[in-house]
């Protein structure tokens, strides 16, 4: 596309003054050569203004779609940045609000939790049970029993009562495993 | 990308001023029509200029932006029949 681009421009330019320079204005071939080149002479400046015109939206189409993907990446990382700090202060209120349990021990807890490496502290955060395995905690500070439990916030009962409570077993092993 | 675009529509502009001035070298008849569409030009072009604010409105461009095309074609006309009269 660019080197037609360039091809149109220099030969409209030479098909324009070459005829003007080189041939005589009295001959009357000279005359008509000079008018067939003029004419050929517009079509390719046009046609070239036109791909050239077309290149340059296509242009500012790439430097939009950048920009928004720029943007997208900025929001993503600030949403997940924004997230992660609303989890922490949420887990944070949680274990200094639930009853029964040191204040200090907490503060420690947290502490080591603040202190420990991104990468460790996510690792058990994001999993996608452990917003359950918090809930299955508060009921059973509040004194919930495990089929409360189980059928209540593992939504496992009747048949799959059992079950839930192998998975409930499962969970506290694995997420008490990880606190440790 | 952009100057490349509007370098080749200035281009097409000088070479149609050229091929004006070829068409009025042709017959005494064309070069009295041509000075007419001259004359019309040029009362077009002083006019655009007199009612810039006006036009800039009806065309939805701003007024810098006819200025710049009323100045472009002139340029064009000039550097067209100059190269054509001038070779």
């Amino acid at each position: 596309m660019h080197l037609k681009l360039f091809v149109l421009s220099a030969s409209s330019v030479v098909l324009w003054l070459a005829p003007l320079a080189a041939l005589d204005k009295k001959l009357d071939i000279h005359k008509a050569l000079q008018g067939v080149s003029l004419t050929a002479a517009i079509a390719c400046a046009v046609s070239a203004g036109n791909i050239a015109r077309e290149l340059s939206e296509q242009g500012e189409i790439e430097v939009i779609k950048k920009r928004a993907i720029t943007a997208d990446v900025v929001d993503e990382i600030s949403t997940s940045a924004y997230i992660s700090q609303q989890q922490r202060q949420q887990e944070a209120e949680l274990i200094l609000t639930s009853p029964g349990v040191d204040v200090e021990e907490s503060l420690k807890v947290l502490e080591a939790i603040y202190s420990n490496d991104l990468q460790d502290y996510t690792s058990a955060s994001e999993h996608p049970d452990y917003p359950i395995y918090l809930e299955v905690c508060k009921s059973r500070e509040a004194g919930k029993s495990t089929t409360w439990i189980v059928e209540n916030i593992l939504k496992m009962g009747g048949r799959k009562f059992s079950e839930g409570k192998v998975k409930l077993q499962a969970l506290l092993n694995q997420f008490e495993e990880e606190g440790k | 990308m952009r100057a490349m675009y509007l370098a080749n529509y200035f281009i097409a502009g000088c070479i149609a001023s050229s091929f004006l001035g070829w068409i009025a070298s042709l017959h005494p008849m064309a070069f009295r029509a041509v000075l007419c569409l001259l004359a019309a030009m040029a009362i077009g072009w002083g006019l655009s200029w007199l009612l810039d604010f006006s036009l800039s409105k009806l065309l939805n461009i701003s007024v810098a932006d006819l200025q710049a095309l009323l100045i472009g074609g002139l340029a064009m006309l000039l550097i067209g029949l100059g190269v054509f009269l001038c070779t």
